[in-house]
């Protein structure tokens, strides 16, 4: 009872902490916060600005962005700052939230939105390699950033702030920012230290964008990745990044299922009240950008003609090495195939046996069993696939260490299982009574009956409904990012962070799906084909 | 595995009993059954002859009573009663043919299975035993690309491939086509010649009568009456034995007083009559039959109600009306109780035979026609 107690406190925690950092839309004023802060950036920000007009050329009338903001279609990043910040200021406007930042810029590009709100910093980065986009007006507002720890643990708290306050001092800090944020350098500095201490678990987002994280030749980098790594360095820890949902990244230092949040986090009091901060390490300006031709008039636009139907070609070749090659990102799509594959296929065995278990226990004569399953079946079915996943995860094994993808394999197997017991009971049905009754009669012991007559036939009935119900747990597995599983979906958006191309990882994605669902079906209608008597036959006859 | 010592009264049933909840099938039942004894079970549907069948090998569990078979209690919880099925086969009315498996395939699951025989050696007795049924060309064909009677024999012959020593026949006809049916009886025929023991639930009672050793008629829940076949079919002791054997419908009709609704009555022995497909000459003469046997009765309706039954004996195709009345002794058919007598002419002009019976307190009188 205790138990089940402690288990609805944590559902209820649960709700809140994701209904808090998804929707944050002005539970507390926030205006307190940007006047304290707006004015607070430490020195180095005022010198990036300057770099800002420097290299990019920051378009528009006036400097400030707001009047021409006042009515237009406005996107910003699902439960940030920006999310926030927009629908406080430009109630007139059409507020747009998207989930990742290259959903966002494909947003501004393909003219879903009129503009979009993001961090200043990344913007920069995207600016240099991007011409088709610019900056509106100045940084409007500053936020700080800083590491977040689960409430209980001050220790690591106070270790942080030493190390920062120590990093700070010895020139370190300020060697990273000009590297990181003012050079827009990927290159990677070795952090050497012991890993004698253990582990400390970092969670982050790998699709922040530069230059706080990205991932490059399969592995991440970025300015929070070697802040964490110095700081697990000066620990003496292994670094171990698990890399999340940002909706998640909260709700898992709550539930200690990451010691700490290295990844941009933005200092507000609603996240103050679930896990606490270190003091800011860094400002982030907040800007608006738009498609140059909508900020600049007609001749900014002008010379953008599209070119020839040849360029194509030449686009899906570039394309091809952008996604694809550059940086090693097949390997980010190979561990991604991988791991959906493994949970897809561990997740119906398991599934399998689980509905096969089920489906005995539905058909039993003694009416708790019966009803325990059909209860199991009535909850499983009832639930999304993606709650039942945070549930098991947040919830059922929120204070034990488990892997994410066991977690993945049980949520889909579960779900699974009380699809397939269904399936298993009318295939079960579906074959007369009188053939287990002449099995029997024959000799048979019940089991012998199931065993010998029941199941190849029952086999060979479900499966048409068995293979759909697998493809469909097969594309299911896309939402384990949530869970901080790479999986192929997910290394598709790291790379959509990265090349903010929409075309070619969707596509790539989209057939490699195709080819997993084909191959695993190709498997199962061998299956179907051996279990067919007649096909047997035919076979035996042309033999 | 047969010993023949043990195997003297191979099935003894003993005061067996079944019930569904409210519904008693079967009310008490004990049954001997000797080593190559082919016995019938005939009776009227609903009368738990199958669920009798099926409570001897357990596909039903009794609710009282004991079974014995080879001196082993089947209900007793230590007993292997799987073990016990394989000496005692079953063939279904519904043949009840594994789809997945070839005819020959039926035919060796078993044995390989369950008596632990090599594959090769089960294939080989399984052809010499379709063979024995006549389909050894079929021995590959799936069940349903056999026909009803096919498959019949089929599951005859996956019973024989166990070598069972007895088997019970569940309605084995009464799914198939009537041209299908000599086949399958052909084979049990055979079978009943080899010396194999059998209990048979059947509605063909030509068949039943040329092949069994003994006859139960079933009703009523126990056993109504037994046995040989001369006994049961041509010289039935009791009423509803001869009433099942002659395949006799009755309609019943009370005539309270000299006041009835003759067209009533008249619409609702039509009504019967449609029933039975009985000619419309037939029809006609019944019908003025029982009016003129009415106005024969006249005023000795008013003493006491008339209790009319009109039955009809498919086997025969005879008709025949009773009229029975509670009173002092009274015979309408004398001449003497008339003022005029056409009734009467009429009567004896059309019926074969009219006879008036005085039984205690009533007095009957009963024509009967064609």
């Amino acid at each position: 009872m205790n138990k089940m107690l402690s288990y609805l406190a944590a559902l209820l925690l649960l709700v809140v902490l994701v209904a808090v950092d998804l929707t944050s839309s002005g539970i507390n004023d926030t205006e307190e916060r940007w006047k304290s802060f707006n004015f607070t950036r430490p020195c180095f920000a005022d010198a990036q600005v300057m770099q800002v007009k420097k290299s990019v050329q920051a378009v528009g009338t006036s400097d400030s962005p707001a009047e021409w903001l006042a009515n237009k279609r406005i996107g910003v990043l699902l439960g940030s700052v920006h999310d926030t910040y927009a629908i406080k200021q430009y109630p007139q406007a059409t507020i747009l939230q998207y989930k990742t930042p290259s959903d966002l810029v494909l947003a501004v590009k393909s003219g879903k939105v009129d503009a979009a709100f993001y961090t200043h910093e990344t913007l920069l980065e995207l600016l240099r390699h991007d011409t088709d986009l610019a900056l509106v007006g100045k940084p409007l507002f500053s936020v700080p950033i800083g590491v977040g720890f689960n409430k209980r643990n001050d220790t690591l708290r106070t270790q942080f702030g030493a190390f920062l306050k120590q990093i700070r001092e010895n020139g370190q800090f300020n060697d990273m920012v000009s590297r990181w944020i003012l050079q827009g350098s990927t290159q990677t500095v070795p952090v050497e230290g012991s890993r004698a201490n253990g582990r400390l678990i970092i969670g982050t987002v790998s699709d922040k964008g530069l230059p706080f994280t990205i991932v490059k030749d399969n592995r991440m980098i970025g300015f929070d990745i070697e802040l964490a790594e110095r700081f697990a360095a000066w620990l003496g820890k292994e670094p171990v990044f698990m890399d999340m949902e940002f909706g998640s990244l909260i709700a898992a230092a709550s539930t200690n299922k990451i010691d700490t949040i290295f990844s941009t986090l933005m200092i507000t009091d609603e996240r103050k009240k679930q896990i606490a901060f270190s003091e800011p390490y860094y400002e982030l300006g907040a800007s608006v950008f738009a498609l140059k031709k909508n900020v600049s008039g007609p001749e900014a636009g002008a010379d953008h003609s599209p070119s020839a139907v040849s360029s194509f070609f030449k686009g899906v070749v570039t394309g091809f090495q952008n996604n694809i090659l550059h940086e090693k990102r097949y390997l980010l799509i190979l561990d991604g195939l991988k791991t959906t594959v493994i949970i897809s296929i561990c997740a119906s065995l398991f599934g399998t046996l689980l509905g096969a278990a089920v489906c005995a226990m539905r058909m039993s004569r003694h009416p708790l069993p019966s009803v325990a399953a059909r209860g199991y079946i009535a909850v499983l079915r009832g639930i999304p696939v993606l709650v039942l996943l945070m549930l098991i995860f947040y919830v059922v094994f929120a204070s034990v260490n488990i892997s994410p993808i066991l977690v993945a394999v049980i949520a889909f197997g579960m779900n699974f299982g009380a699809y397939t017991a269904e399936i298993f009971r009318t295939g079960i049905e579906g074959i007369d009574r009188g053939q287990s009754e002449a099995g029997i009669s024959l000799g048979f012991t019940r089991t012998g009956t199931f065993m010998h007559i029941v199941l190849p036939q029952m086999v060979r009935r479900i499966l048409p409904v068995y293979k759909g119900e697998f493809i469909s747990l097969v594309k299911m597995t896309s939402i384990v990012g949530y869970i901080a599983v790479q999986d192929l979906t997910k290394a598709g958006d790291i790379i959509r962070s990265r090349t903010f191309d929409a075309f070619f990882p969707l596509v790539m994605v989209a057939i490699l799906y195709f080819l997993i669902s084909w191959g695993l079906m190709q498997a199962l209608d061998y299956l179907e084909r051996a279990t067919d008597p007649k096909c047997r036959r035919r076979k035996a006859g042309r033999a | 595995m047969q010993t023949e010592k043990g195997w003297q009264g191979m099935i003894q049933v003993t005061h067996l009993s079944k019930t569904y909840g409210d519904v008693t099938v079967l009310k008490d039942i004990s049954l001997q059954v000797e080593k190559g004894e082919v016995i019938s079970i005939i009776g009227p549907s609903g009368t738990g002859k199958s669920t009798f069948l099926r409570c001897l090998n357990l596909l039903e569990r009794p609710s009282g009573g004991s079974i014995r078979v080879d001196g082993i209690d089947l209900l007793d919880k230590k007993s292997d009663v799987p073990r016990i099925r394989q000496r005692m086969n079953m063939v279904f009315q519904s043949f009840n043919l594994f789809a997945h498996l070839t005819a020959l395939e039926n035919l060796t699951t078993g044995p390989v299975r369950l008596l632990g025989m090599d594959k090769h050696q089960a294939e080989q007795q399984g052809m010499e035993i379709l063979k024995l049924v006549g389909l050894a060309e079929k021995a590959h064909h799936y069940p349903d690309e056999l026909s009803g009677g096919q498959k019949q024999r089929v599951a005859i012959a996956r019973c024989l491939a166990m070598q069972p020593e007895i088997i019970l026949f569940d309605e084995p006809t009464s799914a198939l086509d009537p041209t299908m049916v000599s086949e399958v009886l052909a084979v049990i025929r055979r079978l009943a010649k080899e010396g194999m023991t059998m209990l048979i639930v059947t509605h063909e009672m030509d068949f039943a009568r040329d092949v069994s050793s003994r006859v139960l008629y079933l009703d009523q829940g126990v056993i109504y009456e037994e046995g040989t076949p001369h006994q049961i079919f041509e010289d039935p002791q009791k009423d509803r034995t001869r009433a099942f054997i002659n395949r006799i419908r009755s309609f019943n009709y009370c005539i309270d007083g000299p006041d009835y609704d003759l067209y009533a009555m008249n619409a609702e022995i039509e009504a019967f009559c449609e029933k039975q497909i009985l000619p419309r000459k037939s029809r006609h003469n019944l019908l003025l039959l029982v009016e003129e046997l009415l106005q024969v009765y006249g005023q000795q309706l008013g003493t006491a109600p008339l209790e009319l039954r009109i039955a009809y004996s498919e086997k025969h195709s005879s008709l025949e009306i009773t009229a029975e009345q509670t009173g002092e002794p009274y015979n309408p058919l004398e001449p003497a109780a008339h003022d005029d007598d056409l009734s009467l002419k009429i009567i004896s002009g059309i019926a074969r035979t009219v006879t008036y019976q005085r039984l205690g307190q009533t007095n009957r009188v009963t024509v009967a026609l064609g």
